[in-house]
């Protein structure tokens, strides 16, 4: 499979201009050399008998093997009085089966080169090794034990809620996490995508049982995939991953359907979340933007990385290499299965906050009501092509992706669809997709630091100041 | 995107499925040459990508900066990408986002490393900009007081505004070490941010940025000698310079244990920093403490994690290892630390914590570690050291270093080969030698009584 790329095979940098403000590129500059068809990674797709969906990608040739398993049901799907419990689950999957002890478990994979990390995403759990390929039926051989025989002992579960409330207030020092916990809440009101990490309540309340049952409804090989990517031989794998996942059966009923709520416009508006001691506000903005199934989803891309998605960008450009506010501020669309995000963020010193806004303000304006430059959009559909290439240069990284895309909903195909679509994106789709998306009118601002400092400086915009539920 | 790798061996051994550990060696086909000007280069073909990573690492960090200057070798760094009198501000970022690319910097106690990857048809353009930077900046006083600025946001949203304020990394090696080159504040006092000037700029860029003062290294779908003679091209008219004297960072030996307590207005939860200092690199206790270190702490096998965590149930996490956490324990050229992280609950006590640290350290100085145990870290430790090799960017990195320090690169294919012939006996021997009290030095951090401050975080250096 090779995905048709980038635009056009030699392009001639000098001559080029980037818009007005930018400097002419040297006269001796090199150009970029003829463009080498990019390869998708070869993805063998099968289905157990037991319905686990199964996606292979043999690489040989480097010593490695990467695994990424997704399970369906994450922290959307916790059960309204225990919010946050996937992250607990997340946390004692791998403290113990019917036949191996916590210890075990770890010694018994890192003998194979690997850790078990077990993450919660909004619409799904996730886990995943990377194991020496010589090492690879280790690798199987545990993750199938996890994922049929995970039993939360007591003291283990006990041990892990102590902890989890420990961190949790370990966490809620660190501004960015107190900013994503806000925004979360804010962004999706009354929809579970609320919910960006668990209570001390729900900790505290969380018992072995719950996590059984919670481990008994979701784990079952129709709501999950196993994506393989590395130095093997598919038939061989294949037949490794029937001998030792065809016990694996799910419950009879039918899996629950992922609950879902209209999502309501919330209120443009500051919600400060007082952090005292700050030296710095963190910004966050975010709006509503399309999935990653939506037919304007590239074209949003391509907004984005003009905006700020790259260093290059004219968020970064701005407020870091012109007015020096920032270290690193960033913008990002971040698609889940019934909802995408657009954040804007930036850490800025007390006393630039205002100015900082006021700058992310214009950007996000400027995009939605004007065009990008011919050369923008050129040189973002370029960066956008090249960086899916580096992007999946890691066998890791290629595992996780495809995961995601099952989650989605997506092909593994997809991988070489995305870079025609951002090819065959016109100005018109950057611009409509600009105007429905980025107008700052469309976000929630949530502000950490200084209570004082943050309202002060934040008046002269004259939106609705709250304090962040 | 990746067939066939024109690598390695594994192949052969598929069919068996479970090949010995030593039969999977692995090496990339990499060589290197030094260009005229006295600037090595080093190519590692890989052509499972239409893509490459090119790394140039220069043999100046932030051990060496200037007195009064503390942060300045990373100051600097920022500065390398503010244009040239050819390519001004801006350029650089176009040029390579616009290939399709990304690109970095980062500066360490030894080496100061710029970092680029993108599609295969970007080389040339990155080449030019890499030489072009070689022979001269821009040296702006507006860009640099615009730089002077984001370093400081970058060290409020790294150290003055987060909890915990990197202390394990900038004052633990503080209080470990006695002479400035190793005990300074490298991310910077603001006084002395404040203070730097372009002449200092102008002058730190002539003594050490010179090509013989650097490595530069090109891993992807590139043959050898087209690299060689693109670098020919692009590098020919780089100035070499007097190579820069490199001055004795050596300590005097640690005879007693060093306690320090600090207060931290934005931290909840307490956390202690324990660092031992290491014997110098290609010391035969060299191999022995990298496999330490991560026999301490890597993942949930390791034994602090299984004694702390787990066992006596006082912290709440753990990490650390040999040069952690700005480098491997494959890559520092002077003093150097094993340090250990815990963040541990408010209800454990100092001594609690540290009399169950003592005791797993202990177990380890007594017993070493049972074949098994070792056999487990080892290969560990190659399967991580692999995921560094992996990816173009971070390979062209490894390879970099090692020429950098050592002059040659068989070091990045050798590791995982010496690290399988270190015995439980040499372990053990390492623990009771380097292990001990009076060699190491102590931070307890713990949260500001009703928010009190102290003074702020990296400012006691």
């Amino acid at each position: 499979m090779k995905i048709s790329h980038i635009c056009g095979a030699l392009i001639f940098l000098a001559g080029m201009s980037f818009g007005q403000k930018e400097a002419p590129l040297p006269p001796d500059l090199p150009a970029y050399g003829p463009e080498k068809p990019l390869q998708a990674p070869v993805v063998n797709a099968t289905k157990l008998e037991n319905g686990l969906t199964v996606w292979l990608v043999s690489e040989p040739g480097f010593p490695k093997v990467a695994f990424q398993i997704a399970v369906r049901g994450g922290l959307a799907a916790d059960p309204a009085d225990r919010p946050g419990i996937s992250e607990l689950l997340a946390k004692t999957i791998d403290q113990g089966t019917k036949t191996r002890n916590a210890k075990q478990i770890a010694q018994e994979l890192q003998a194979a080169g690997g850790d078990c990390n077990a993450t919660t995403e909004k619409d799904d759990i996730e886990i995943s090794t990377s194991v020496l390929s010589s090492r690879i039926e280790t690798g199987v051989n545990l993750l199938a034990d996890i994922l049929q025989n995970a039993s939360f002992p007591d003291a283990e579960v006990t041990l892990a809620k102590r902890n989890l409330a420990d961190s949790l207030q370990q966490r809620e020092s660190e501004p960015s996490f107190l900013a994503a916990r806000a925004l979360a809440k804010v962004l999706f009101g009354d929809h579970p995508y609320r919910v960006a990490a668990p209570t001390q309540e729900s900790i505290a309340a969380a018992t072995p049982s719950d996590l059984r049952s919670i481990y008994e409804q979701r784990f079952r090989p129709d709501q999950s995939i196993m994506v393989i990517v590395g130095d093997f031989e598919n038939a061989r794998l294949l037949e490794l991953l029937k001998s030792r996942l065809a016990t694996w059966k799910g419950p009879s009923e039918s899996p629950v359907a992922a609950p879902s709520n209209p999502f309501a416009t919330p209120e443009h508006a500051v919600y400060v979340v007082p952090r005292p001691g700050s030296v710095q506000t963190t910004l966050r903005l975010a709006s509503f933007g399309p999935v990653r199934s939506a037919p304007d989803y590239e074209a949003a891309e391509l907004a984005n990385a003009v905006y700020g998605g790259t260093f290059s960008s004219r968020l970064t450009s701005n407020i870091r290499e012109d007015k020096g506010y920032t270290y690193s501020p960033f913008s990002f669309l971040r698609s889940y299965r019934q909802a995408a995000v657009l954040t804007t963020g930036a850490d800025v010193r007390n006393d630039v906050t205002g100015p900082t806004l006021n700058e992310i303000m214009y950007e996000m304006n400027r995009l939605a009501t004007t065009s990008p430059s011919d050369a923008e959009l050129t040189k973002t559909k370029r960066y956008l092509i090249g960086s899916e290439a580096i992007n999946l240069q890691a066998r890791s990284a290629v595992a996780q992706e495809l995961a995601t895309l099952w989650v989605d909903g997506l092909p593994p195909d997809y991988i070489n669809t995305y870079g025609q679509k951002i090819s065959a994106a016109t100005k018109d789709d950057v611009d409509s997709a600009a105007k429905k998306y980025f107008p700052f009118a469309h976000t929630v601002i949530i502000a950490v630091g200084e209570e004082n400092v943050v309202r002060d400086a934040l008046a002269p915009f004259g939106l609705p100041v709250h304090a962040a539920p | 995107m990746f067939p066939n790798r024109n690598i390695c061996c594994a192949l052969i051994f598929a069919a068996t499925f479970v090949p010995t550990l030593a039969a999977q060696q692995w090496r990339a086909p990499t060589t290197m040459k030094k260009l005229a000007d006295g600037l090595t280069v080093v190519v590692s073909e890989d052509h499972s990508a239409p893509t490459f990573g090119l790394c140039v690492s220069y043999g100046i960090g932030f051990r060496l900066e200037p007195e009064g200057r503390t942060g300045f070798a990373h100051l600097f760094e920022h500065m390398m990408f503010e244009g040239t009198p050819n390519a001004p501000k801006g350029v650089l970022d176009r040029v390579i986002e616009g290939g399709g690319g990304n690109n970095n910097g980062d500066t360490r106690y030894d080496h100061t490393e710029y970092i680029e990857t993108a599609p295969i048809s970007t080389l040339d353009p990155v080449l030019w900009i890499e030489a072009d930077r070689m022979k001269t900046l821009d040296f702006s006083p507006k860009n640099l007081e615009n730089q002077r600025n984001v370093v400081e946001e970058e060290v409020r949203v790294n150290v003055l505004n987060r909890p915990y304020g990197l202390f394990f990394a900038i004052d633990l090696p503080g209080r470990a070490f006695d002479t400035y080159p190793n005990a300074h504040n490298f991310y910077g006092d603001f006084k002395d941010l404040d203070a730097a000037k372009i002449e200092d700029v102008k002058a730190f860029y002539e003594q050490y940025y010179a090509p013989n003062n650097a490595v530069l290294a090109v891993v992807g779908d590139v043959k050898p000698d087209e690299v060689f003679a693109k670098t020919e091209k692009y590098f020919a008219s780089v100035p070499a310079r007097p190579t820069p004297p490199r001055p004795k960072v050596d300590e005097a030996p640690q005879t007693a244990e060093r306690r320090a307590s600090e207060t931290d207005k934005l931290a909840k939860v307490p956390a202690l920093a324990i660092g031992y200092r290491m014997p110098p690199r290609h010391t035969p206790d060299a191999l022995p403490a990298a496999v330490t270190g991560e026999l301490l702490h890597n993942g949930q096998a390791s034994r602090l994690y299984q004694a702390l965590v787990k066992g006596k149930e006082v912290a709440i996490s753990v990490d650390g290892g040999v040069n952690w956490p700005l480098g491997s324990a494959f890559e520092y050229n002077g003093p150097t630390l094993m340090t250990s992280f815990i963040i541990y609950p408010p209800n454990v006590t100092e001594d609690q914590l540290l009399a169950a640290y003592d005791a797993a350290v202990k177990e380890l100085a007594d017993k070493g570690p049972s074949p098994q145990d070792l056999e487990r870290i080892v290969a560990k430790m190659r399967s991580d050291w692999y995921d560094q090799l992996e990816i173009p960017i971070s390979r062209a990195s490894a390879l970099s270093h090692a020429v950098l320090f050592d002059g040659r690169f068989d070091a990045v294919y050798q590791i995982p080969e010496d690290l399988a012939k270190v015995t439980p006996a040499q372990v053990r021997a390492f623990a009771a030698k380097y292990l001990v009290a009076t060699n190491r030095t102590i931070i307890n951090r713990v949260p500001a009584a009703g928010g009190q401050a102290e003074k702020p975080q990296g400012g006691g250096l």
